[in-house]
């Protein structure tokens, strides 16, 4: 039989299922979402089906509303998602080819849940439990032998949409298929990063993320230091998120936090940090007190944020362990190893300034990485096979740049483990052992392989990834890039296809990027048959390019060398429209954010293969210009090119008017769905849910065009509608002007954008060529510069990362 | 010259534009049923009539191809009554009744209508595909400028606060619902309407039912709520939703006979059209026309403010509908306009803030308001007047027939 996922079923519609549930529509898949009949049903409502999905409806309604947004493109997903109650619409699950069971973590009440579910589901039907912590074996007792076979664990982490990780864990009766078949859904399909843990409490990211936070509870009631000097050493300086420790659990909510840590305490026993999971008392005293973080009504947790009532400015508030009192404190105030790792360029250097210097802080940063990197050695195989298992769960999960070995490899393990004797720490066994033998590292390349340490063999073994994913960093490790400079690297990916790699600050697009792209087409035109521009930066969701290199023209600005501009952007269209025109094809692999030249480079490409978390725009106005490398030209050509030929436009306005607004309002898709609505992306352009597949879809995309007999587009005339849109917008503009809407100078920007696009002096439905638009661009776009109100918007952004509207 | 009597003046309820009753109602099938009342209503043979003047503020799509005559052909006229569309923004409508007295003044007709139409549900406020001037509109943009902007204009200019105007805007409201829960809106002829609606088994069905009130009229409306709402047209202004006047749909129709004609069918004439006059003004502060407009009625027929016993001033927004009422020496004497009085002139039984103002219809509707008013209160002289977007102010004098 050949398994299908032709219809999910979500119970419980809480943050977790309404989650799962949105995901799933997201991902195209038909959805059924219950949850229980109200308790406290009035009489008159008894038989009223709205009253009783109510419950169900709240569910459904949090997830539309949800910030950041749970649904990809709600209006058309939510279509996918029915709702229903476990009364009367149980027996619509006998369909669901795939059913989560995200109902309280309760065993009773999963086994009852699941008693039920036996008698009227499908055969073959998966069951998926998204427990936090209960054990798989308990959750099956009394099942039937079909039932097991057909039980599994998946794991998602809150939010649904943006974690990556998704743990899954199998019984001893789940059947290899099932598992095999869930692990390929759930990254293809669901676009998750996949790892395998065992039937342990709090399985690998909660077990070893909640460690570290007990940890740091101790050494809180341990040593002299503050909350938020805890989380300024462990934010980005150290590669993890601005939440870091504590603000990470004001945002899990601090119940969570507890109940967890509860889970852990009971269940392990034996566990050498057993300790750890006794949080300390004051901890404790929040969570009576209701102070569970973000979700509860004053938002207090660890922080609390007031506002100013007399200056409306935002003052945050740590809580001060002592007396329980919220108390200010400087968010300015930057510990020094923290600058210090800020000045570093790697993540290795930063993350060894935190650990090596040689002052207060960085003593306790030791003492909390060591402990829990011992602990994570400590957990093979206890929670995983593999460190690979734990890292991918620490990176996906709590999203850090690197995991646990990730890290011990970037501080020097040798060097660590000394440390650590120094101190009169134990260290693991399996580290000593793997030092012994004289392997330095947790991680390798070998013969163009990643290699991870294998403390069962006491040897390396390739990591195992799946072969619809391509990493470049590991292609670099093996040697397969054939040029670089500073900004760009062009990378081969093998059978006849390379890929540019951009390598800058937020992958932003300077002079010598653009100079390489023309050198590395020549290249590939010469010893290849197509080209790629992907690139793979950390973080969620990550910059595939954040924009164009301010810094250089804004420079040339000051020093009053317009010409060079001129001559600049000019090189810039050449460039963009050498790519389109190029004889071989161009498929551009963006993801996260992809704005201004960044959203530009990628619309002069024959494809482009998005991954779902797409945030593109043309936000040059915000910066103070008009985007200078034929954004404008490309975005009108997809609006216009959606129109059959045979079709006779009247109202051209209709298509100018959203074209021109998502310029002139720098409208960014918080989606890649969004972004194919605003016309960035084309109907054969195409989405895809795991970004780690990106650039083999990409190269995939690449060998079928060549496989079809790629030509390159034919060059030709494109209509536009001329000054009668001028007409339109600039007494529109007038009307935002009065208003206060609109400030002098952005006005002058909107009046030039939509010049640009509507073709300057040309009538309604002219025909004008690409060059004559690239002419009236350029023209635009040095003239802003110019402009004294331009070179200070400019400025502002690259100073402060924000508009000022002038 | 002789004089033109109207003989009967009907209209649709005025409903809101988008979610309203009427908002899924073709704007020919409102025209023709207020066309049809108008006449049924004196008992009047249909091919009597010589022509039909229809104000229309955007005669285009729905509204386009003449719609002046399409609807006299939908109503059931003989093919040989005629008819026209006519555009004079917000006037249309009494523009209309105008044209079709005039007709009748200088002998050239015997018996005439008029009338307006709005649905700015089906066609928008501005029109499907605007096309300013693009040099014009460079040079002198105030003439497509938003009508919001204006108000704001006049606010800022004539210093009409947000208090006055929230104030203004709250008596509009409490006027209208109770002359709605009194009844006294007798012109409104109960007028056939569509939705269309999806059924249980996914096919879709167009509804008819009976409208046969204003529904937008807001009884709950308090001063404290509309001092809540944000600026309507400008970031920092004072022009809200609030206090602006509703976009509606509605039609209205009136037959326009002459002394002879009167004898002749044994029609009592309700009131005769004394006379029209139109002021342009600055284009970005068009709501202070009336301003202009009803001195220049008056002084051409020698009256005085003291004489009229009815206002109708339309409320485009209540920044000039105030500014207007100031220059005539109707606005600080509260007596004058406030729900509360018994002496009140002005709109006495609301206005568009709470009525709404379906643009080209709004002329003939608030003729068909006005004449049942002062034929309810006796009163001899009304006038009508309202703002013109592009800078003009209408205005016209009504004498009630004893």
């Amino acid at each position: 039989m050949v398994r299908r996922i032709e219809k999910v079923a979500v119970i419980g519609s809480g943050i977790m299922g309404g989650g799962i549930a949105a995901l799933c529509a997201g991902a195209g898949v038909p959805t059924l979402l219950l949850d229980i009949v109200p308790f406290d049903l009035k009489e008159e409502e008894k038989n009223n089906p709205a009253a009783r999905n109510r419950i169900v409806k709240a569910g459904l309604d949090g997830q539309l509303k949800a910030k950041p947004a749970a649904f990809f493109d709600k209006d058309t997903e939510v279509n996918l998602v029915q709702i229903g109650n476990l009364e009367d619409d149980f027996q619509k699950l006998a369909d669901c080819d795939l059913i989560f069971e995200v109902v309280v973590e309760n065993l009773k009440i999963k086994r009852s849940l699941f008693e039920r579910l036996e008698k009227i589901k499908k055969p073959g039907a998966i069951i998926a439990s998204n427990t936090s912590g209960l054990p798989l074996k308990e959750m099956a007792e009394g099942r039937t032998q079909e039932f097991k076979e057909h039980f599994i664990i998946m794991h998602f982490f809150n939010p649904v949409r943006y974690m990556k990780l998704l743990e899954l864990v199998s019984g001893p009766d789940t059947k290899k298929e099932v598992c095999d078949f869930i692990s390929q859904w759930g990254e293809k399909v669901l676009g998750k990063g996949i790892v395998w843990a065992k039937d342990t409490p709090n399985f690998i990211g909660n077990r070893i993320g909640v460690g570290l936070i007990g940890e740091a509870l101790q050494i809180l009631t341990e040593d002299e230091v503050t909350i938020p000097e805890f989380d300024a050493v462990f934010g980005p300086a150290f590669g993890m998120p601005k939440t870091a420790i504590f603000a990470l659990c004001d945002l899990v909510g601090l119940d969570t936090i507890n109940h967890l840590a509860d889970n852990s305490y009971g269940l392990l026993v034996n566990d050498e940090r057993r300790g750890i999971y006794q949080v300390p008392q004051f901890f404790k005293d929040l969570v009576a007190k209701g102070r569970l973080g973000k979700k509860t009504k004053d938002k207090a947790g660890f922080y609390k944020s007031e506002t100013d009532m007399k200056t409306w400015k935002k003052i945050t508030k740590v809580i001060d362990l002592k007396t329980g009192e919220y108390v200010e404190y400087d968010r300015k105030q930057t510990p020094d190893i923290v600058k210090k790792s800020k000045g570093a360029k790697t993540l290795a250097e930063k993350q060894q300034a935190i650990f090596y210097s040689d002052d207060r802080l960085s003593k306790i940063a030791w003492k909390l990485g060591a402990r829990c990197l011992a602990y994570a050695a400590n957990r093979v195989p206890e929670i995983s096979d593999t460190i690979v298992g734990i890292d991918d769960a620490m990176r996906w999960g709590y999203a850090l740049e690197a995991g646990p070995f990730e890290v011990w490899d970037n501080i020097g393990v040798r060097k660590s483990v000394e440390k650590m004797k120094a101190d009169g720490m134990n260290v693991p066994e399996n580290v000593s052992k793997m030092l012994a033998g004289g392997n330095e590292t947790f991680y390798r390349v070998h013969q163009g392989k990643k290699q991870y340490f294998d403390f069962t063999s006491n040897s390396y073994k390739d990591v195992i990834v799946s072969k619809n994913c391509i990493f470049l960093a590991d292609l670099r490790a093996s040697n397969k890039v054939v040029k670089s400079n500073d900004s760009a690297s062009l990378i081969d990916l093998g059978d006849g296809v390379f890929n540019i790699e951009f390598h800058t600050k937020m992958n932003a697009i300077n002079k010598s990027m653009l100079d390489f792209m023309g050198e590395a087409a020549e290249y590939v035109m010469q010893n290849g048959i197509g080209l790629v521009l992907g690139n793979q930066a950390p973080g969620i969701p990550g910059a595939f390019s954040a924009g164009g290199d301010l810094a250089f023209m804004g420079g040339l600005a000051k020093e009053g060398k317009f010409s060079e501009i001129d001559a600049f952007i000019k090189n810039v269209h050449k460039g963009i429209m050498g790519l389109k025109y190029a004889p071989i094809p161009v498929v551009a692999a963006p993801y996260g954010m992809t704005l201004g030249g960044g959203c530009e480079v990628c619309l002069a490409a024959d494809k482009i293969v998005a991954h779902a978390e797409l945030y593109m725009g043309l936000v040059e106005i915000g910066a103070g210009l008009v985007p200078g490398g034929c954004g404008m030209i490309h975005l009108w050509q997809r609006y216009i090119e959606s129109v059959p030929q045979s079709v006779t436009l009247n109202d051209y306005g209709a298509y100018v008017i959203p074209a021109f607004r998502a310029v002139a309002m720098a409208k960014v898709s918080t989606s890649a769905a969004e972004a194919r609505k605003a016309g960035f992306l084309r109907p054969k352009d195409r989405i895809i849910m795991n970004k780690d597949y990106l650039i083999g879809e990409a190269k995939k995309e690449v060998l079928r065009m060549v496989d079809d007999g790629y030509t390159p587009p034919a060059k030709k005339k494109y209509p536009v509608m001329g000054q009668e849109a001028q007409g339109m917008v600039w007494a529109e503009l007038f009307n935002m002007k009065c208003g206060s809407y609109l400030t002098p100078h952005m006005k002058v920007i909107a009046e030039k954008i939509i010049y640009c696009m509507t073709g300057g002096e040309a009538r309604q439905g002219q025909l004008v060529t690409e060059e004559y638009l690239c002419k009236l661009e350029r023209e635009a776009f040095v003239d802003l510069w110019r402009t004294e109100s331009t070179q200070k918007m400019a400025e502002n952004i690259m100073k402060t990362g924000k508009p000022l509207f002038l | 010259m002789r004089d033109a009597y109207i003989v009967s003046a009907v209209r649709t309820p005025g409903c809101r534009r988008g979610k309203g009753a009427l908002a899924q109602t073709r704007p020919e099938d409102l025209l023709i049923q207020a066309l049809n009342g108008a006449v049924e209503k004196i008992g009047l043979d249909k091919g009597e009539i010589d022509d039909v003047m229809i104000g229309c503020a955007f005669p285009e799509a729905e509204q386009g191809l003449n719609v002046g005559r399409i609807a006299v052909q939908m109503a059931g006229f003989p093919d040989s009554v005629s008819g026209a569309t006519v555009n004079r923004f917000c006037a249309s409508g009494l523009e209309s009744i105008a044209q079709s007295a005039m007709r009748i003044m200088c002998g050239w007709s015997e018996v005439a209508m008029a009338g307006g139409i709005e649905s700015m549900s089906i066609v928008p406020m501005g029109g499907n595909m605007p096309r300013p001037h693009p040099d014009w509109s460079k040079k002198n943009p105030d003439v497509y400028v938003s009508m919001g902007i204006t108000a704001e204009n006049v606010a800022t200019r004539y210093k009409i606060t947000r208090q006055m105007q929230d104030d203004f805007a709250y008596h509009s409201q409490m006027k209208a619902a109770a002359a709605q829960k009194n009844g006294l809106f007798t012109e409104i002829l109960p007028t056939k309407a569509f939705k269309f609606t999806e059924k249980k088994d996914g096919t879709y069905v167009r509804e008819e039912f009976i409208q046969n009130f204003d529904d937008g009229v807001r009884g709950d409306t308090t001063i404290e709520g509309l001092a809540k709402l944000r600026p309507a047209f400008s970031a920092l202004g004072s022009v809200t939703a609030g206090n602006s006047s509703q976009t509606t749909d509605g039609a209205a129709a009136s037959v326009i006979m002459s002394g002879d004609a009167c004898k002749k069918y044994g029609i009592k004439p309700l009131a005769k059209l004394v006379c029209y006059v139109t002021a342009g003004v600055k284009a970005d502060e068009m709501g202070v026309g009336p301003a202009y407009a009803i001195p220049k009625l008056l002084k051409k027929v020698g009256l005085d403010v003291k004489d009229i016993g009815l206002f109708e001033v339309n409320e485009a927004f209540a920044s000039q509908a105030i500014y207007c009422c100031q220059q005539l020496g109707l606005y600080d004497n509260k007596a004058e306009w406030s729900s509360d009085s018994d002496s009140r002139r002005i709109n006495i039984n609301g206005g568009a803030i709470a009525l709404g103002h379906p643009l080209g219809c709004t002329g003939s509707k608030l003729a068909a308001t006005l004449i049942a008013n002062m034929q309810k209160k006796g009163v001899k002289y009304g006038i009508e007047s309202m703002c013109i977007g592009g800078g003009m102010g209408a205005a016209a004098l009504f004498e009630l027939c004893q």
